[in-house]
């Protein structure tokens, strides 16, 4: 640096302007109004705390700052609207909460927000670029009374690049004012580009920059048989085992460890009873050969597991048994005799035991699966049970099949009204198909789902499933009662209403 | 400076003396004529009383509204110590010290709820329980009924005149003592007075204006009254000064840049209202809940609309975009403009609150509405002239009077 300071002190130093130091403020405003009137306008005061009136007195213009952000303001605002618009009414049209797809008050957070956000980084940025910042040096600094300007000293710069700029007529205006000190600053001689060294390093971080991109872009286009990088290994190359591995830790070298006899895998427990089915899996399994097969398996620990395990019926989506249970195996097929299926629907035939996995399937095919269904409540009815199936039904069957179960909902009101080509209408419960179907038939639907309906077995316990059908079942009898079913105190009150008609 | 000024720069005008005796005939003569057309105009005598008491209503908190303004803003004062508002703070107390003669003119919605039969203007304002049409108004009445309402109305508009009438009392003698003390006993009391002033505020909005739709709530009703209130004050404040320099009072002690704050706080004003009054608006347009939308269901249709819409253009984007530059904000006439702008709209505001719940529009009812409004505006610049008939229009012994005197704006 010495090296070069030297070199350009042979050449003639440039002046940067005078500045003028004084103790107050108000010296320092009545110089500035003199400078200012004499037609300087590259002119800067110096101060250490705000001075009202600077401004004015320097002859300073009002900054066009406010008009920049006003501008930006608008942007935001357009720029919200459009966006809202075109993502909500244009591109993705959806419905939320029934409004329209341009919803202008829905619109106007955003729009707000986005008007100052615009705003405000304009503000920013714009009062850094207007003031020329950052600026990292200034020669000012060159001058040792300058330092009193952060501590008690006023200072008024006339710069030499004004256009009136004249070093001795400059000299004695600043003079007429009566400072406390008078001097000229040199212009700053060392070079005001940056050091190699710093353009260097910035082309350095460029060029690395660059790396990663190169990089995932030759991964992307390349066809290079090696396998990929890892770049972090110990991630993809965790210290654990997965399934089908083997290991030296257990005498079989299996990793993946059978069940520990005696215990039931979470989630696993249902699959024997009809009170989580809503069917017989023991007869299931007379009728069906995969199932049978199954059953007889998982009832013995130490069987091999099934080569063709490929799961065929939906009851056989977990794959696990609970072995606590064992079952005889059933090579014989039954008759449906006792199944209320029948009632339902013609009877399909019954697959034979040989039946390929294929055709066990072919009921679910057709629209829902055959299977023995129970007729009967596996927990007790009672009022209680039933004012839960109406709670449960309310909230989680009415938008759709209406609270009487007519299929009327909302959901389906609504998409009535929008007149949905595509909508199917949900299924009234008063209807005859429905009125005959078994209890566990419905049990099944509401866990499983049908159609366009959702399973609602994640999300509703198997006592609230059954409360439900037990609701059901009285939305269907309220429909087909008898003088019967009305209590007897109350019959006199209906024989009465109907004297009166 | 103030002192040297001679004493006569800080009274009224001589020529303004005993005018508010005209002020008062005139507001008694515009009212009576309103009350005629409301008689004559509508459909039915019951049609008449209904919009009649509507529109007293509104000209009764818009009336009201500023001396609710001045009282914040004397309370705000104290509570952050300004100094730069110390010369203007007269004028905001003589402003507020309107409100007991105001509260005078209450006593008619009070006869109304005591005598009238049927909802003249408050939908839970029967003697029977079983007359109220909404249940869910039925189930209110514990609250909602007039003896209550008439005890409400009296210990607010009593505790809003002790209020005002400590803070004149005590800087009616700061003028001649010049006691210090004065003013920190007036800081020491702000804060919890602020906190009475804002339940009582939300009280009264409560029961003065969201009760006519007894079933409808805003919770927000309160904060509503008060950013419509000081947006009308400051145009008050604005507009009073520009008139009392014009005749040659106060010129040294209120300048641009007492202005320009004031401007300030109005075009603040307006975006709050602004802000409140969407935020109002767009809960209930998302819920979209019967009784929740039904107050603004009134308020688009029947005509409203063209208010309602109309005030989103009024009352926010033209005063908004105007007050928007700082040029305008410093500018004598561009601000004397936005003032007189927004005692218009603020009145119209006020409309907007009251007056569709009394039927659908007809140009008749409005202009017996408008009739009423410059009625009851003449009543308060009567009372407010004959409060400062005695009064210096500055505060002479406000210790921070020398602040407000050298103010000025930072940056330019």
């Amino acid at each position: 640096m010495s090296e070069k300071k030297s070199q350009a002190a042979t050449a003639k130093p440039k002046s940067f302007g005078w500045i003028a130091e004084y103790v107050d403020e108000h010296s320092l405003l009545t110089a500035s109004r003199k400078v200012r009137d004499s037609g300087y306008t590259k002119t800067d005061a110096y101060t250490p705390f705000p001075v009202h009136g600077i401004d004015e007195a320097l002859g300073i213009k009002p900054t066009i700052l406010p008009f920049i952000v006003l501008g930006a303001g608008f942007t935001g605002l357009f720029t919200a609207l459009v966006l809202q618009y075109w993502t909500n009414a244009y591109d993705y049209k959806y419905i939320i909460s029934g409004k329209p797809f341009a919803s202008w008050p829905a619109n106007i957070p955003v729009a707000f927000e986005l008007t100052i956000l615009f705003s405000a980084f304009t503000t920013f940025l714009g009062m850094w670029a207007l003031n020329g910042l950052p600026k990292l040096s200034n020669p000012l600094f060159n001058s040792e009374r300058f330092d009193r300007v952060t501590n008690d000293r006023f200072f008024l710069h006339v710069d030499s690049r004004d256009k009136y700029f004249n070093r001795e007529s400059v000299k004695d205006l600043l003079a007429g004012t009566k400072p406390e000190s008078l001097e000229e600053v040199i212009e700053d001689s060392s070079p005001t580009t940056l050091p190699s060294v710093i353009w260097l390093g910035l082309g350095f971080l460029f060029c690395a920059s660059l790396v990663p991109v190169a990089v995932v872009l030759n991964m992307r286009a390349g066809n290079d048989e090696n396998p990929r990088w890892h770049v972090f290994f110990d991630m993809d190359f965790q210290p654990k085992k997965k399934a089908q591995q083997t290991t030296t830790i257990f005498a079989d070298a299996r990793i993946a460890r059978p069940q520990v006899p005696g215990t039931v895998a979470r989630g696993s427990l249902v699959n024997e009873d009809p009170f989580y089915l809503g069917y017989d899996p023991t007869k299931q399994a007379s009728l069906n050969a995969t199932s049978n097969v199954r059953l007889v398996s998982a009832a013995d620990d130490k069987a091999e597991k099934p080569a063709d395990a490929s799961p065929d019926t939906p009851s056989d989506k977990t794959g696990s048994v609970d072995a606590a249970k064992p079952t005889e195996p059933a090579n014989v097929v039954e008759p449906a005799k006792d199944i209320p299926a029948a009632n339902a629907a013609p009877a399909s035939p019954v697959p034979a035991p040989s039946a390929t996995p294929a055709a066990a399937a072919a009921p679910v095919a057709a629209g829902g699966p055959n299977l023995p269904w129970i007729s009967e409540f596996p927990l007790e009815v009672d009022a209680s049970l039933i004012a839960l199936g109406k709670t449960k039904f309310e909230i989680y069957c009415s938008v759709c099949h209406g609270y009487a179960g007519d299929g009327d909902g909302l959901v389906h009101r609504r998409a009535e009204q929008l007149q949905q080509g595509y909508w199917l209408p949900p299924t009234s419960v008063h209807d005859p198909r429905i009125q005959e179907q078994p209890i566990g038939n419905i049990f099944y639907t509401i866990s499983n789902g049908k159609g366009k309906m959702a399973g609602y077995g994640t999300v509703l316990s198997p006592k609230e499933r059954w409360a439900i059908v037990s609701y059901v079942r009285a939305l269907q009898r309220s429909r087909n009662a008898q003088i019967d079913d009305v209590p007897v105190e109350l019959r006199a009150k209906i024989e009465e209403a109907k004297k009166a008609e | 400076m103030t002192t040297t000024n001679s004493s006569d720069n800080l009274k009224l005008p001589e020529a303004w003396a005993g005018k508010y005796l005209w002020c008062f005939t005139l507001g008694v003569i515009l009212i009576a004529a309103s009350g005629l057309v409301f008689f004559v105009g509508a459909p039915s005598k019951t049609e008449g009383l209904r919009f009649g008491m509507h529109s007293y209503l509104a000209n009764f908190i818009y009336a009201i509204s500023f001396g609710i303004g001045g009282m914040f803003f004397v309370l705000v004062s104290f509570l952050t110590r300004a100094g730069w508002s110390a010369s203007i703070r007269r004028l905001a107390e003589l402003i507020s010290m309107t409100i007991p003669w105001v509260a005078c003119l209450f006593a008619p919605i009070l006869l109304v709820v005591a005598f009238s039969k049927g909802s003249a203007l408050y939908e839970w304002n029967f003697a029977n329980v079983e007359d109220i049409k909404e249940s869910i108004v039925q189930a209110k009445v514990g609250y909602l009924n007039g003896p209550f309402f008439a005890t409400r109305a009296v210990i607010c508009l009593a505790i809003w005149s002790l209020i005002v009438g400590y803070y004149y009392r005590l800087s009616r003698k700061q003028d001649e003592t010049g006691d210090v003390r004065l003013t920190l006993d007036r800081q020491k009391w702000s804060a919890v007075l602020m906190m009475i002033f804002a339940l009582t505020v939300t009280m009264a909005s409560f029961d003065w204006i969201m009760s006519i739709d007894a079933d409808w709530f805003s919770t927000i009703f309160g904060v509503y009254l008060f950013s419509a209130s000081m947006f009308g004050f400051f145009a008050l404040m604005i507009v009073s000064f520009m008139v009392l320099q014009r005749n040659g009072k106060l010129k040294d002690e209120v300048n641009i840049e007492h202005y320009h704050d004031m401007g300030k706080f109005l075009f603040g004003f307006t975006m709050f209202w602004s802000y409140i009054a969407f935020s109002q608006f767009l809960l209930y347009w998302y819920g979209n809940i019967p009784e929740e939308t039904a107050w603004f269901r009134v308020r688009i249709s029947d005509g409203w609309q063209y208010l309602s819409y109309g005030l989103i253009i009024v009352h926010f984007a033209i005063p908004f975009l105007g007050l928007l530059s700082r040029h305008v904000r410093r500018h004598r006439s561009g601000l004397f403009f936005f003032a007189c702008w927004a005692l218009v709209v603020h009145w119209l505001d006020m409309t907007f609150l009251v007056m569709p719940n009394a039927g659908p529009f007809s140009m008749i009812m409005m202009f017996g509405h408008m009739l009423g409004g410059i009625g009851m505006f003449s009543l308060f610049i009567g009372f407010l002239l004959l409060r400062a008939s005695d009064a210096p229009l500055v505060a002479t012994g406000d210790p921070r009077l020398h602040e407000a005197l050298s103010y000025a704006n930072p940056l330019l």
